[in-house]
Parts: structure tokens; sequence; C-alpha cells
């Protein structure tokens, strides 16, 4: 019996103990949190954020601009971002289309095709791919009328296609009413101000406290992806001069900075040679696919400027440095389905000029790169006038383009549909691709506002998807 | 000090975690008296744990049977480097490691004859849904059983070796993640899960004691090193869009996972009667853990059928100290510390083993009824260090399969043990 009693006793506060240790111990979840930096806005003020941009910054994505796309378009996210610092603007409108027709413009897909897959552009004959589009059937300059926006003027100003020359009616004298001509502009103008009202004019509506701006691709970019060919009815698909960029430039940047009083970031010109438009389809791929119908083909005969800064074009063998668009193969099928010889593989049927971004289109005296180049010291040099930073967009992508960019385990890579960075079109980001773009605005922003903006989970938001 | 184990997964991997008491993934709770003593032993011949420290040490504990658990209660925080989110918290799964042992011999007499039963890892981990390291790790679920067979003889009063011979009897992996390949339509990635059981593969300890009085023993010990080898692991991937299905032909993996030998040397002084201290100092050898490997039946992501993930880990140090104190002749208390070193290097954190360099406290309590029976129950809070790791250091170093942040781990295990000596 007095065995048992002194077990009892002893027990008790070993009970006690444990009850003690489990309660106080155990509950205890680390807490990391309370000694991390909360967000703030630093010196800047993120009331009311405005975009302004083209095709990147509207969040254009597979050949299209619809809802879903503009709802992770990087300006979105930064919005997001910025709320999350207590000095962030209340609501970010954007120029969605109606619930009916939330796929906009229509969007590319990936379907398996004569057992393969590939990239299928939404169609009159494919019944859009079953997307819900917003096209009314009427066809402008740029492409089909979208259904008219008649919100609010949006904070995102993105308007896919838009260059810095199409942006100032002036450096066209007003004869490119671009109103008119764009359908993605055309859409959130009246009728009265299609016309007439130009870019510039349609940003300086806004007052915001904080803007972002990155324009000049388009000025670059049409041409390039045309392989180098300016055409002759479109007045804005050459290289933009480095006179009128200049002047265009700082027209925009004057009026959304209110004159260099208003916050905000500008990024800069990525170099398009290394978007998978131009890296996909390879003079090597082709030249090996003719070599297999013909032992004896030499190459791929290609129409190429004739020499650096020529105006003239002549027909010779492509090398590795001249760079192919992403629409080569799809074409050369077509002409031999129609019975023709393979577009390339005869000196007397070259690829067209319009396929071919030649050695000397990218890097002679004219050349994209060249001209990347020139017009990314504008952007800097605009950007020191109105006191905001650059987000240098065209190392950047360098960097992407070079090693990929990983994050939480995660690589994603400039590789045409399985690198996850860039869209079907070959041009544009992903959703997730713009998701690392926005982070690295936030980089920008942060060091140079004092700011600590939080970043986003790129991997949260899609790559590309697949059937 | 003890063990350890296993695997992992399609480029990310294995292994266990926040083990209790020891770096890397192993699991140190083998032995209630021990554990309320900073998890000393190598020095000590308290009872039939010592098959497990030390079996040269093993001759000169008494016989009988033990038999004790554990719940193991971590707390794991994560702080991403590369998003917003805030701290995630782990949906922490407590986990119950236990042991039991027998041991056989003459009362007085120069031999023991033993058999243990114990569960070095087992942990499982289940990161919040969504959380940024999913391609990486979502869930890991490890557990396992090893058995030991354990002869012990004293040479001479004063010196006695001993060894076992261990099996890992039972050692199966679950290890989940997310594929970053999403179909149309859907709105999650595809998720790929990765069974297996491991091979029983044997291994040994052995040890010697030396004991010039009452009042002083040392001894040292050596545990092998043990490959863990999963042979036929099922891999099984959901969500797959149907255009992927031929880049993911694997059905089974096979991998191998470097568990480390472990040296130990302890010193047990007795001043008094009543009072016991206990020094051990352990260094393992986790360097043998350099890559996880995995080879595959057919194609995975990529269509590579092998993978290979950076761990590069390093040998670690512990040290441990501990005393117990009879306060009456049936009641005894016991406290002790410990300070263990991670076998992880800065940058190559991976989620499945937070490991850090973590500082322990133990308590302990033993009560005998009588000669023969007796209860103990031991308490160990472990505070791991809070460790960071940036993009750009994973970037640099080629570890981008894991992810950027902070990791904070405590543990807390209490335990309890009944003995019976013959």
């Amino acid at each position: 019996m007095t065995k048992i009693f002194s077990t009892v006793k002893a027990t008790r506060p070993a009970l006690a103990l444990l009850g003690l240790g489990l309660a106080g111990l155990a509950g205890c979840q680390p807490d990391i949190d309370s000694n991390s930096p909360a967000p703030s806005p630093g010196s800047a003020d993120f009331t009311s954020y405005v975009a302004v941009g083209n095709s990147l910054t509207s969040g254009y994505t597979d050949g299209g601009l619809f809802n879903e796309a503009q709802a992770t378009s990087y300006p979105a996210l930064l919005a997001q971002q910025f709320a999350k610092t207590g000095k962030g603007p209340a609501s970010f409108v954007q120029p969605a289309f109606s619930a009916a027709k939330k796929d906009g413009s229509g969007y590319i897909k990936l379907q398996v095709v004569n057992g393969a897959l590939a990239p299928v552009q939404p169609t009159a004959a494919n019944n859009y791919l079953g997307e819900q589009v917003a096209r009314t059937g009427t066809v402008l300059p740029g492409g089909d009328q979208l259904e008219a926006y008649s919100g609010t003027q949006p904070d995102n100003l993105g308007v896919p296609g838009i260059s810095v020359l199409s942006s100032l009616s002036a450096l066209t004298n007003g004869l490119a009413p671009y109103g008119s001509i764009n359908p993605f502009y055309e859409r959130l103008l009246t009728a009265a101000e299609k016309p007439t009202k130009d870019y510039v004019t349609y940003i300086g509506q806004k007052t915001p406290t904080f803007f972002t701006c990155w324009m000049g691709n388009n000025d670059v970019l049409t041409y390039a992806v045309a392989g180098g060919v300016a055409s002759a009815t479109n007045p804005f698909s050459n290289l933009t001069d480095t006179t009128r960029f200049r002047i265009g430039y700082n027209a925009i940047l004057q009026t959304i900075s209110k004159n260099g009083t208003v916050k905000g970031a500008v990024a800069n010109i990525p170099n398009v040679t290394n978007i998978p438009y131009f890296t996909t389809v390879t003079v090597a791929a082709v030249a090996a696919s003719f070599k297999a119908q013909n032992a004896a083909s030499p190459g791929v005969f290609i129409t190429a400027r004739s020499a650096a800064g020529s105006t003239t074009t002549a027909v010779r063998l492509a090398t590795s440095a001249d760079l192919l668009t992403l629409t080569t193969q799809a074409f050369i099928a077509s002409e031999v389905a129609a019975g023709r010889p393979a577009p390339g593989s005869l000196p007397t049927a070259p690829l067209p000029n319009s396929y071919v971004l030649d050695t000397n289109e990218i890097s002679d005296v004219n050349g994209v790169v060249t001209r990347t180049t020139q017009l990314n010291d504008i952007i800097a040099k605009a950007a020191r006038r109105f006191k905001v930073p650059v987000v240098d967009a065209n190392t950047y992508f360098a960097g992407v383009a070079a090693r990929g960019i990983a994050t939480n385990g995660v690589n994603n890579t400039t590789t045409f549909a399985t690198g996850n960075f860039f869209g079907l079109d070959g041009v544009h980001p992903t959703p997730r691709g713009y998701a690392l773009i926005a982070n690295e605005w936030i980089r920008v922003i942060n060091s140079y506002y004092g700011s600590t903006v939080p970043s986003v989970d790129a991997n949260t938001y899609r790559g590309v998807l697949l059937p | 000090m003890q063990v350890k184990s296993i695997l992992l997964a399609g480029g990310a991997l294995l292994a266990a975690s926040p083990a209790a008491q020891a770096s890397g993934f192993q699991v140190g709770l083998t032995g209630a008296k021990n554990v309320g003593m900073g998890g000393t032993g190598t020095g000590l011949y308290l009872d039939q744990a010592s098959q497990f420290f030390n079996p040269g040490a093993f001759a000169f504990a008494p016989t009988g049977f033990q038999v004790g658990g554990n719940i193991a209660i971590p707390r794991i925080s994560f702080r991403p480097g590369d998003a917003d989110q805030g701290q995630r918290n782990l949906q922490n799964t407590n986990v119950f490691p236990f042991s039991g042992f027998v041991g056989f011999g003459p009362k007085e007499g120069k031999w023991r004859l033993g058999l243990g039963v114990y569960t070095p890892f087992g942990s499982e981990l289940h990161y919040a849904q969504g959380w940024e390291g999913r391609y990486s790790l979502t869930d890991i679920n490890l557990r396992s059983v090893t058995a030991q067979a354990t002869v012990a003889y004293a040479i001479t009063p004063q010196f006695s070796i001993g060894g076992g011979l261990t099996a890992l009897v039972l050692g199966d992996v679950d290890l989940q993640r997310d594929i970053p390949v999403q179909a149309q339509g859907s709105t999650q990635p595809a998720h790929a899960t990765l069974t297996g059981k491991a091979d029983h593969k044997l291994g040994y300890n052995i040890g010697a004691m030396f004991k010039p009085s009452e009042k002083l023993s040392v001894g040292v010990s050596y545990r092998s090193a043990v490959d863990a080898h999963i042979s036929d692991g099922d891999v099984k991937v959901t969500g797959l869009p149907a255009s992927a299905a031929g880049s993911f032909t694997a059905t089974k993996f096979e991998a191998t996972l470097p568990l480390p030998d472990v040296y130990s040397i302890g010193i047990g002084v007795r001043p008094s009667e009543k009072l016991l201290l206990a020094f051990d100092a352990n260094l393992v050898g986790w360097s043998r853990y350099q890559s996880l490997d995995f080879k595959y039946s057919g194609g995975v992501l990529g269509g590579a059928a092998s993978s290979s993930s950076k761990r590069q880990y390093q040998d670690a140090l512990a040290f441990r100290l501990g005393g117990q104190y009879k306060v009456t002749d049936n009641f005894t208390v016991r406290a002790g510390t410990f300070y263990d070193f991670s076998a992880v290097r800065d940058g190559f954190i991976t989620p499945e083993t937070p490991d850090a360099d973590r500082i322990g406290i133990t308590a302990g309590l033993g009560y005998s009824f009588g000669e023969r029976f007796g209860i103990d129950a031991s308490f160990l809070y472990e505070d791991f260090m809070k460790r960071s790791q940036s993009q750009d250091d994973l970037i640099s170093l080629g570890t981008t399969d894991r992810v950027a942040g902070t990791y904070k781990t405590n543990i807390f295990v209490p335990g309890v043990q009944l003995y019976v000596k013959f």
C-alpha cells in the first residue's frame, strides 16, 4: 500500500511537468515575420498608380489581349504589391472586355496537329478555338475591331502595338490618326477622339502619384518581326529614327511625370534577337530538313541585305548569324503543300526577306540592335532629366536568355513553349514571365525609393498550358 | 546518435526531418535516461540503451528489458525570400519514435547478449498548400525501424568490448512535389508521388569501455555507415497534360541515400553515490552525402531518366553534457544540454531537411518501484538557429532546385520509458 501511494505522488509532478511543457514549449511556433521589415512605400506614393506602355504593359500574351491576361499584367501585379505597403492604390482599373467576350482578341493555343504539338491561331475558320472573342466583324488597318471599352479611363494605359512614334501625332504631321488604326487604342476612345486624340494627350488626362513607363519596344520590334522589312502602307513599320524617338519619348515622360514632379520608373528596350520568335527556328534545323530531302542541298537560301549598310537585297546562303522567324516552318510547309518548291531550298526560291532577320539587319549601322542601343541611350537621358530610375530590361532579358531565371525551385528559360517564360507568339511573356518582370520592377523601385514592396511568387502564375 | 535515412525525389529529395537531437536527418531519441541527460551515453552503462550508444559499455550494464516512446512535436516556420506571402507555418505533424531493448547475461558475469529495436528516423513534413517551394517538395513521410543484435564481453573488470549487428528491417518513404507542367483548363500543376521501401541493409556498431574505478568510465564507439537503398520505388504522376505523357514514362525509381558513420567518445564521472555526470562528443561523417541521385525506369520532366541534386554535406560535430542526481533511493532527476553543428552548408538547405546548428536542453525524471521496476520520463527542447539563403546564393552554388528564404524550427519531445531489471 505504501508503495502504491508513493507512486501516485511521484508521478504527479511528472505529469504536471509534461503538461506544462506541452503547453508552454510545443505551442511556440517560431516567428520569423516580426523580425522582417514590413512592406513600406519608402519615399514613393503609390496611392494613384498609372502604367504607360505597349502590349507588354497591357498583359498581352499568346498573341492576344484577354481578361485573364490583363489580370496578370505586370502593372496589375505591381498595383497588388504596392497595396501591401499601406500606401497603394485602392483600385487599379484595366480596360477589360465584357464577361461574355472575356477572351478579347482571342489567343493562340497549343494543340495536337498531325500528331505533333503546334501553336494554333484563333480564326473564324476554326471558330476561334471556342474562345469568347470580342471582335465586332469590322476590320481596321491594324486588325479586327474589338468591343469598345466604356468604363472610366483605365489606370493600365498599355496599348498593344503602340510605339513612341505613334504616340505623338505631330511626329507624323497628324497624317496617321492612330485611334482609327489600332483596334486596341480605338476601343478606348470616343468617336470624336479617334481621329484626333493621340496617346500623349490620352495619358495626360491622368493625374497619378506614381507611374511606370515601358515604351519604345515597337519602335524596333515591329520592323524586326517583319524580318527587317517596312511596309509601304504602314507609317509605323520601320525602325524609328533617333530624332523623332527623342522628341516622342521626352514628350511621353514629360506628360506622365508632370514635368518631373511625379515619381515613377521606366524600362528600356530589350534586344529583340533574344526572343523565341527568332531563336526557335534555326538555320541549321531548316538546312537539315532540306538535306533530308536532297542530300546535295547546300543550305538555306535567303533574301538578305546585300551588304552592311546597304538598302538593296541579294540572295545568299544563310549562316548561323542569320535569324529566321518563328513563322518560317509553317510558311515552308504551306508552299510545299501548294506544290511549289520549298522556300529557301533553291537560289531561285529563296526565303523572302520578311522571314529573315539577317546579320546586317541585326547589327549594321541601320540594324535593330544598333538602333536599340541608340534608343536606350535616349531613354536613359530622359529618365535622368525626369528623375526616375531605369529598369534595364535589355540587360535583364539578356540574362534570362543566357541562363534562364530560377525562382523557388523552377527554372524558366526563353526556350519556346517549354521554357515557360515566353508565350506562344514567341514575343510576349507568359503570366509567369510577367510576374518575374514585375519582380524586376519592384527590385529597381525599392532600390531607388527606399521602399520595401514585396515581390511576388512568380510560380503561382501560369507558364505555357499544354493540351 | 544514430541514424538516418532516406530518400528521394525527382530532383529533390529526401530525408527526414527536423530530426531531434542530431544533425542532418538523424534522430537521437533512444533511451529515456540518455535523452534526459543531453543525449550522452557513450561513457555510461546505465541500462539496455548501451547497446545503441556503446556496445562495449553494455558488458557492465544491468540485464533487463526496457521499452519507451516519444512524441516529437516540431514547429517549423519558413519565410520565403522571393515572395510576399509572409511566414509559412508547416502543417506540423507529430511523430512517435520508440525503442525497446532486452539484455541477458549472468548477473555478475563477463558477457551480455542483447536485442533491440528502435526508430532511427521517422519524420513527416507537410508544407502549406501552394507554398513557394512546392516544386521542390510538398510532403515527406519517412518511417524506419532498425533491429540490432549485440554481444559484449568484459575482458577485465575494468575493460570491456562489444559489437552489434544492425539491420534496417523497415524503411519506407513517401515523397511528393509538384511538377511545373500545367494542363489547359487546369488551375493546378501536375503532381508527383514517389513511394518506396528500403532494402534490408546491414550495418554494425562496436565499442569499448575503460572503467578504472566506480567513479570514472570512459567509452568509445563507432557506428558504421550504411547506404540506404531503394531499388524498386514507385513513381506516380497526376494531373499531367495528355500531350506531356510521352515525357513522363517513368513508373519506377532507384535511389541511394548514404547514411553517415558516427565516431563517439564519452566520459562518465561519479563524484558521489548520488551524482553522475556525463560528457559526449560525436563526429558524424555526413561528408559521404555529396549528392542525391535518382534513376528512373523512363523519362521524367525533360525526358531525362536520371536526376542529381547537390547535397555536399559536411562532417558534423556535436557536444553533449548531462547529469543525474538521486534525490532518494527511488527518485532520480536528470538534466542536460547539447550543441549540434549542422551538416548542411550555407546555400544547400533543402525543404526536406531544414537543418541548422541547434542547441538543446533536456530534463528527466526516474522513479523505481523497488529493485526491479521503474519508469523514466524525458523532456527535450531543441532550438534551431534561424537560417537563411538568398536566391543569389542558390544561383552561385548551382542549387536552384531548392527555395530561398529563412527557416526556423524548434522541437519539443516528451518521452517515457518503462523498464524491468532481471
